[in-house]
């Protein structure tokens, strides 16, 4: 009896596996505008992008890895794998050396000639928006043949979301927020990737979408715009800076910075982008997560 | 010929000096009433006028009061300072080095100063630090090139040209190595090698001041001796100016108010090599007019240029002074040699 059954369930998963398999030479438009042919199932991957090496293992591609960025850090597996530099100072002939099949790589480096010339397969992968990094994670499905995972994980991570979004959308006080990334000033227009998941948590960024994606900031501005929260500085910091000591995030001690951790995940689009958003979403909102 | 040329100049800018003055003057104070009327948040005049009286009597700020008097008007001196700092510094290197090309970051200052702030800002120290790392640096840095320039007890130009070359050199190699081991701040060091006036204070201003007060007054002090020397180093020599001394202590100065300045606001660039030119073009090259001259252009200019940082995407001052100094010169250099 139980025999039969196995080999149903061992089938139908063979079927379903079949059903969504990617059919090589696959053809497609990468992010830095070229037509790339994957000409096979690659089995020996670079990935020289932490999102990318991340949405490869969360979509059982891990041990297709041969190689990743010095950045990648992310599941455990990859911090044991071969590091072949960053994005600046990419190693090439390490790349060359483990024979991968296909290096993915950002669309901001330089390695797709050489790597092109030395005859591997090359695909820029970069999800930089919030909906991208769902279709990027699509993308990277088809490319290494594990379509039906990326396709679960897509769904799984928009379930994680909107189990946050409940909470937070309707939330009666939501806290004007600045959120800055970098002391220049800089901070995140609502349109960036970060932005939206700021307004997702349930903050209301003093940042208005004319000025941009990722707006250099006068502190003027700030100090006009009086958050009710400050995100990604120290209070002492902020409180040293002239008449910041007037807004209204430093009178009740509503400055907060980010987690290592959590700061890592909001900077880099991919799988754990639910979990990011969950942590900003329990600074910004403590109350709702008790 | 040339002479002729340059007598002509100079007695028509005898002439119109004082008329010159007043408006270089009337410059520096519209820069300082615009800049600190105007920003990114409007402010109707008559409550800049308020927050200014308030801020003057120790009253307390609430709203607006705060933007005008502990962030624009503490950004528009520190403006003032550091462009009139510059501009004396370049005026005062071009002349103890007989050299044009010569601007206050000629020694080394500007390295030193962008690698203190880098290594402060990679290895993530507290912010308050890097001010006082970049000043640090910068000082060891023009302390470098007077040793490797020495030549028993003369400093001569053209080897401290050449060392301040190769000091310079070293430590942006030594900076750049430093930014691509920390990628992600990147941004961070690119913005403090173009100047930001951005969060300047009145306690900003107050440690800036005795470095720009000290190093400032004591070129002034030496415009005399400096024009003397524009006759040629044995013909000043001759006639008493102790040369060597002159030319350490100018340096020296100069160091020390360079240092300063770019220490709290980063490396603006262009301001000390250009304003010099600009009073020379405009007045004639006497140093007691032009170093004097050129902290009342440099001062407003740099002011403006802040203004432009902040109000269009121009976003660094380092950016605004470059982009638009550059060409403004050009057109002054065309018409005076047009004329």
């Amino acid at each position: 009896m139980k025999f039969p059954v196995l080999t149903l369930i061992t089938l139908s998963a063979a079927l379903s596996g079949a059903a969504s398999a990617t059919s090589y030479p696959l053809t497609l438009k990468d992010d830095l505008g070229r037509t790339v042919t994957v000409k096979a199932e690659p089995r020996r991957i670079v990935s020289m992008l932490p999102s990318t090496s991340e949405t490869l293992c969360a979509i059982a591609a891990c041990e297709k890895l041969v190689g990743v960025d010095t950045y990648s850090d992310y599941p455990q597996q990859v911090t044991k794998l071969p590091k072949m530099g960053g994005l600046y100072d990419p190693n090439i002939e390490a790349i060359i050396a483990q024979k991968p099949d296909l290096v993915l790589v950002s669309k901001y480096g330089k390695l797709e000639g050489p790597l092109t010339q030395a005859g591997i397969t090359v695909v820029a992968v970069n999800p930089e928006t919030y909906d991208e990094v769902f279709s990027k994670t699509l993308t990277l499905g088809r490319v290494v043949n594990r379509e039906a995972q990326a396709r679960a994980l897509v769904t799984r991570m928009k379930s994680d979301i909107a189990r946050v979004e409940i909470l937070t959308r309707n939330v009666v006080r939501k806290p004007t927020a600045y959120l800055e990334i970098d002391p220049t000033p800089y901070s995140v227009g609502p349109n960036s990737f970060m932005g939206v998941l700021l307004t997702k948590a349930g903050a209301r960024n003093i940042i208005p979408a004319s000025m941009g994606d990722f707006p250099k900031v006068d502190p003027e501005f700030i100090v006009k715009a009086n958050p009710q929260l400050i995100l990604g500085v120290d209070a002492k910091t902020a409180g040293a800076r002239p008449g910041w000591n007037s807004i209204g995030a430093l009178k009740t001690g509503r400055v907060v910075t980010i987690p290592t951790e959590l700061n890592t995940m909001l900077g880099r689009p991919g799988p754990r982008l639910p979990q990011a958003l969950r942590g900003l979403a329990k600074i910004v909102h403590p109350e709702l997560f008790k | 010929m040339e002479a002729a040329a340059s007598d002509r100049r100079g007695a028509a800018g005898a002439l119109a000096l004082p008329l010159k003055t007043a408006g270089l003057v009337l410059l520096l104070l519209s820069a300082v009433v615009l800049g600190t009327g105007l920003g990114s948040v409007t402010v109707p005049p008559g409550e800049v006028l308020g927050a200014l009286w308030r801020g003057v009597t120790g009253q307390e700020l609430a709203g607006n009061d705060v933007i005008v008097w502990q962030i624009r008007l503490p950004r528009v001196v520190m403006g003032v300072l550091v462009g009139a700092s510059l501009s004396v510094c370049g005026g005062a290197f071009q002349g103890v080095f007989r050299n044009p090309l010569a601007d206050p970051y000629l020694l080394g200052v500007a390295s030193g100063s962008a690698l203190g702030a880098t290594i402060a800002i990679v290895a993530g120290w507290p912010r308050t630090l890097i001010p006082v790392t970049a000043l640090l640096l910068a000082l060891a840095a023009v302390t470098c090139t007077l040793i490797l320039a020495r030549e028993g007890r003369r400093f001569p130009p053209n080897r401290l040209i050449l060392a301040g070359v190769v000091v310079g050199s070293v430590l942006s190699a030594a900076t750049t190595a430093l930014i691509l081991r920390g990628e992600d701040r990147a941004r961070q060091v690119l913005a403090y090698t173009l100047g930001d006036l951005g969060f300047s204070g009145w306690l900003d201003v107050l440690t800036v001041l005795p470095y720009a007060a000290l190093g400032g007054g004591v070129l002034l002090l030496l415009a005399r001796a400096l024009d003397t020397l524009q006759l040629g180093e044995l013909t000043a020599r001759s006639l008493g100016v102790p040369v060597e001394r002159l030319r350490l202590i100018t340096v020296v100065a100069a160091s020390v108010a360079t240092a300063g300045a770019v220490a709290y606001v980063g490396v603006i660039g262009f301001v000390g090599l250009i304003v010099p030119h600009v009073v020379r073009l405009l007045f004639g090259p006497g140093h007691r007019t032009l170093l004097p001259l050129s902290a009342l252009l440099g001062g407003a200019l740099l002011v403006y240029a802040d203004l432009l940082a902040r109000t269009t995407p121009l976003s660094q001052v380092g950016i605004v002074t470059t982009l638009l100094g550059g060409p403004f010169f050009l057109w002054l250099l065309r018409r005076q040699s047009s004329e």
